[in-house]
C-alpha cells in the first residue's frame, strides 16, 4: 500500500496531547501532593493507587496509633482523594484512576463508620439522575464518582428516572443541587418538567444538567437551569454552591460559557 | 445453525476495496450491495414532538422519505439506502415499526417505478430489552424484539438490523476502571453469545419473509469505549484501550453472520473492516460525513472497504440547503459518486489508501483499523474461530502488538500515558488463561459479586 514518510507526517496531523504532556509522571506528581504525616501518607498514596486492601491496612495502623476514625476520613481519605481529583483536572491521570480510586475511598469510609458509633458528616447531598426514557447512564456514572469522590453524599436515582421520583427524592433528602443527564433529544424534555414542578412546590435549588444531547441554550430556557459540559464541572458546581450559595442567575454566569 | 469463520475470505489484505465485497448482497428495489459500486445509506431520527402519536410519526418519516429521494433524483445519484432507527415506541409497539416501515416503502416504490432509482430499506430496530435497572435479554421482551423485525419485514422493510446490547452491564463496569479481563468477558464472551441467540432469530425472520439478516454493531460496547476516549485531549479513558476494546469487538459482531446474516453490517461498526476481512460481507461505515451526529478521528479512513456510507443519524429539520436529509444524503452522494469515479478509472486502490493514510496516524484506533492491520487482526480471530474467547483474545493480543509496532517505526505517536495503558491491557492479557471454561467460571464468580446489575440467567448460565 501507499505510505506517508516519517517527515511527511505532521504536515497532515498534529499530534497535541503528544506534544502537550507533562514531563512529570502521575506517580511523581502524585508524590510531592501526599500530606507528610506518617500515618496519613499510606492512606493517601492507597487512594491514589486504588488499593483498597492498602487502604484499609493504613486506616487500621492509624487508628491503633490513636486517630480518631471519623477525622481520618477528612484527614486521608478525602486527602488522598483531593490529590487525585487535582491530577485527574490537570490532566495527568486519567478517569479509570479516578474511578478506582473513588471506589477505594469509598470502602475506607464504611470501614471507618464500623469502627465507631459517630456519624461523618458529608460535605453536602446531592441528587443525581438520568431523564425519564433514557438509558445512557455512562456520564452520569462520571458524575455520580466525581461528587463522591469529592465528598459528597449522592443520591443516584439511576437512569430513565420518572420525573415524579425527582421531585420526591429532593423533598425527601433536601439536597444542595439536583443533576440531570440526557443524551437524547427526546428525552431532554423532562428536565423543563423538573424545573416547573419544583418551582410549583416552591422548591427553589440549582438543577446541573449535561449530557450529550443538552446544550446551554436549551439548559438557559428554565429557571433553575444550570449547564455544565463536563463531569468536573458537576464538581465544580457543586463547590461554588457550598462557598458562594445556589443563586442561579451567579451559577450561571460562572458556568456558561457559550 | 450457528457455524464459526476459522479462515479469512481475502487472500491479501490489498484485495480488500470500497464497493466491492467477496459476497454482494441483492436486496430492496434493484439494489445490489458492494458489488462494484458504494451506495449512500442515509439516517434520520425524527423532531421529538413527532413521537407523540403513531399518526404523527408515519407522517414524519414520510416526509423525510420524500424529501430525501427527491433530492438523491434532483442530483442524479443512482442509488440510495434509507436507514430508520426506530425511536423505542416503534419497537415496543411492532406495529408502528411495521405502518411505518409501509409508508416508507410506498413512497420509495414510487420513486423506483418513475425513475429507476435504485433503493432498498434498512430498519433497526431497537434493543428494548433492558428496563430501568437490568437488561432483560431472555423472555417477553425479546419475543417482542423479534416480533418488531417481523412486522417491519412484513412490511416492506429490506435489510433487518440491531444494535444489540448483551454483555454491557459487565463492559460497563469493566471499561471505568481499566479492567481488561471485564472487558474481554463482556464483549468477547457475554456478548458473542446474546449475539449468536439475538441473530438465529433474525436469520430465520429473514428467511422466512424474503428479507435480509444484515447485521449488528458493538455500538453498545466498542462506541462506548471510543466516546469516553473522545478525542485528543480529553483524559477519560486511553485510546489504546479503547481500541483493544474495538479489537475484541469484531469477534463479537461476527457472530450475526455466523448465525446466518449476511451483511450489509451497521454503519457504526468501526469494527466492520476486521469483519469484511474475515466474512467478505459487505458492510456500512460511517465518518467525514456524520459529523452531524458525533466526531471521532478517522473520518476519512473508514472510507477505505465500506459499501455503504452513512451519516450516521440527523435530526430531520430545515438547514439552509434544504431540509437536513436533503443536505446530508447529498454530501453522502457526492462521497460515494467520488469512490465510484476511482473504481471506474482504476483508481480505487490509490483512493483507498489515501482514505486510510489521512487517519492512519492520527490515532491509535485509527492505526489498527487501517485496513493492512485490520486485516492482521482478522487472522487473529480465524486461528482460533471456534471459540469466542480465545479469538477475542487473540484479537486484543494482536492489537497490542500491531500498535507497538507503530510505536516502534515512530509514526504512530502516543503519549507515555497511552503506552502505560497499552502495557498494562497486554500484560493482562497474558496472565489471562488459554482455557475458555476457566475464564468463564473465573468471570463468573468475580462479575456475580462486583456487579450488581449482572444477571448470569440473560446468558443462560
Ligand atoms: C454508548 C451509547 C449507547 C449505549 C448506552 C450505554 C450506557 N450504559 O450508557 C446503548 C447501546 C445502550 C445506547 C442505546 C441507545 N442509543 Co445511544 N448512544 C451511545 C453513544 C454512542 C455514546 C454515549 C456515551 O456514552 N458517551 C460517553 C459519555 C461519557 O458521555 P455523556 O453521557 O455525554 O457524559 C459526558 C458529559 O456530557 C458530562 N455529563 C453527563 N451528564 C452530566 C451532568 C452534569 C450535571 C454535568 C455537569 C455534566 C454531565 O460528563 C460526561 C463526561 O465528561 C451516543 C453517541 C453520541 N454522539 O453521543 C449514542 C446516542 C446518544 N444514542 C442514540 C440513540 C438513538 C440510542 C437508541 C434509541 C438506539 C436504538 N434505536 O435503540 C438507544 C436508546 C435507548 C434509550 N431509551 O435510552 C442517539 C440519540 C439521538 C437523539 N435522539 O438525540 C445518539 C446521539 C447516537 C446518534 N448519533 O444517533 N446508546
Amino acid at each position: 500500500m501507499l505510505d506517508l514518510k516519517l517527515e511527511d507526517i505532521d504536515g497532515i496531523l498534529v499530534r497535541y496531547n503528544v506534544a502537550l504532556e507533562k514531563e512529570m509522571t502521575p506517580d511523581e506528581a502524585a508524590e510531592e501532593l501526599y500530606p507528610k504525616d506518617e500515618l496519613i501518607y499510606p492512606i493517601a498514596k492507597a487512594i491514589y493507587e486504588g488499593e483498597e486492601d492498602d487502604v484499609i491496612d493504613g486506616l487500621k495502623a492509624a487508628i491503633d496509633a490513636g486517630k480518631d476514625p471519623i477525622a481520618l476520613i477528612n484527614e486521608s481519605l478525602m486527602v488522598g482523594m483531593s490529590v487525585v481529583s487535582q491530577l485527574y483536572d490537570e490532566g495527568i491521570i486519567f478517569l479509570p484512576n479516578v474511578m478506582m480510586s473513588a471506589d477505594a475511598m469509598l470502602e475506607g469510609i464504611e470501614f471507618c463508620k464500623t469502627q465507631t458509633s459517630e456519624v461523618p458528616e458529608p460535605k453536602g447531598k446531592i441528587v443525581c439522575h438520568v431523564a425519564e426514557g433514557d438509558v445512557h447512564d455512562i456520564g452520569k456514572n462520571i458524575v455520580a464518582a466525581l461528587l463522591r469522590a469529592s465528598g459528597y453524599e449522592v443520591v443516584d436515582l439511576g437512569r430513565d428516572c420518572p420525573v415524579d421520583e425527582v421531585i420526591e427524592a429532593v423533598e425527601k433528602e433536601k439536597p444542595l443541587m439536583v443533576t440531570g443527564t440526557a443524551l437524547m433529544t427526546t428525552t431532554m424534555y423532562a428536565f423543563k418538567e423538573i424545573n416547573d414542578k419544583l418551582l410549583e412546590k416552591g422548591i427553589k435549588l440549582p438543577f446541573a444538567c449535561g449530557g450529550g444531547a443538552v446544550n446551554q441554550d436549551f439548559v438557559s430556557q428554565y429557571d433553575l437551569g444550570v449547564y455544565g459540559e463536563e463531569a468536573s464541572d458537576a464538581v465544580k458546581i457543586a463547590n461554588f454552591i457550598v462557598e458562594n450559595g445556589s443563586e442561579i442567575e451567579k451559577l450561571r454566569e460562572e458556568f456558561h460559557k457559550h | 445453525m450457528v457455524k464459526k469463520y476459522t479462515s479469512m475470505a481475502y487472500a491479501n489484505a490489498d484485495d480488500m476495496l470500497f464497493g466491492n465485497s467477496k459476497f454482494p448482497v441483492k436486496a430492496g428495489l434493484g439494489l445490489e450491495i458492494g458489488a462494484g459500486y458504494t451506495t449512500p445509506e442515509l439516517n434520520y431520527a425524527p423532531r421529538p414532538q413527532a413521537g407523540k402519536s403513531k399518526e404523527k410519526l408515519i407522517k414524519e418519516y414520510e416526509r423525510i422519505t420524500t424529501d430525501a429521494m427527491a433530492r438523491m433524483v434532483q442530483i442524479g445519484a443512482p442509488s440510495i439506502v434509507l436507514e430508520t432507527e426506530h425511536v423505542e415506541q416503534m419497537t415496543n409497539n411492532p406495529e408502528w415499526g411495521g405502518a411505518v416501515a409501509h409508508a416508507q416503502k410506498t413512497i420509495m416504490e414510487e420513486y423506483h417505478d418513475e425513475y429507476g432509482i435504485k433503493c432498498a430499506l434498512r430498519h433497526t430496530v431497537g434493543d428494548i430489552r433492558e428496563d430501568r435497572d437490568y437488561l432483560k435479554l431472555t423472555g417477553d421482551k425479546f419475543d417482542l424484539l423479534m416480533e418488531s423485525f417481523e412486522q417491519v419485514a412484513k412490511n416492506g422493510a429490506d435489510l433487518l438490523s440491531v444494535e444489540s446490547m448483551g454483555g454491557k452491564e459487565v463492559f460497563d463496569y469493566s471499561i471505568l476502571r481499566n479492567d481488561t479481563a471485564g472487558i474481554l468477558f463482556g464483549i468477547g464472551v457475554l456478548g458473542s453469545m446474546d449475539m449468536e441467540t439475538v441473530w438465529s432469530g433474525v436469520a430465520d425472520i429473514a428467511k422466512k419473509t424474503g428479507t435480509v439478516a444484515a447485521g449488528d454493531t458493538d455500538c453498545a460496547q466498542a462506541n462506548t469505549a471510543m466516546f469516553i476516549a473522545g478525542g485528543l485531549l480529553d483524559k477519560n479513558l486511553a485510546h489504546t484501550i479503547a481500541i483493544v476494546a474495538r479489537a475484541i469487538s469484531a469477534g463479537r459482531s461476527l457472530c450475526a453472520y455466523e448465525a446466518g446474516a449476511t451483511g450489509p453490517g451497521k454503519d457504526c461498526g468501526y469494527e466492520n473492516t476486521i469483519i469484511k476481512s474475515i466474512s467478505g460481507v459487505p458492510i456500512a461505515q460511517e465518518g467525514k460525513t456524520s459529523t452531524c451526529a458525533h466526531s471521532d478521528v478517522m473520518g476519512n479512513l473508514t472510507m477505505q472497504c465500506c459499501d455503504l456510507w452513512s451519516n450516521e443519524s440527523v435530526e430531520y429539520h430545515g438547514e439552509f440547503g434544504g431540509t437536513s436529509v436533503q443536505c446530508w444524503s447529498e454530501s453522502l452522494a457526492y462521497d460515494c459518486s467520488l469512490m465510484n469515479v476511482a473504481l471506474k478509472t482504476g483508481k480505487a486502490k490509490d483512493l483507498r489508501d489515501m482514505f486510510t493514510l489521512s487517519d492512519k496516524y492520527r490515532d491509535p484506533q485509527g492505526y489498527v483499523l487501517a485496513y493492512d492491520n485490520a486485516y492482521r487482526v482478522g487472522e487473529a480471530i480465524a486461528k482460533d474461530g471456534n471459540d469466542n474467547y480465545l479469538r477475542a483474545k487473540n484479537a486484543a493480543v494482536e492489537c497490542c502488538n500491531i500498535v507497538e509496532e507503530g510505536v516502534a517505526s515512530g509514526k504512530l505517536k502516543l503519549t507515555r500515558f497511552e503506552i502505560n495503558a497499552l502495557t498494562k491491557v497486554k500484560e493482562d492479557l497474558a496472565a489471562l488463561t488459554d482455557d475458555s471454561d476457566k475464564f468463564m467460571s473465573d468471570c463468573l464468580t468475580k462479575y456475580k459479586e462486583e456487579v450488581a446489575v449482572f444477571l448470569p440467567e440473560n446468558y443462560g448460565l
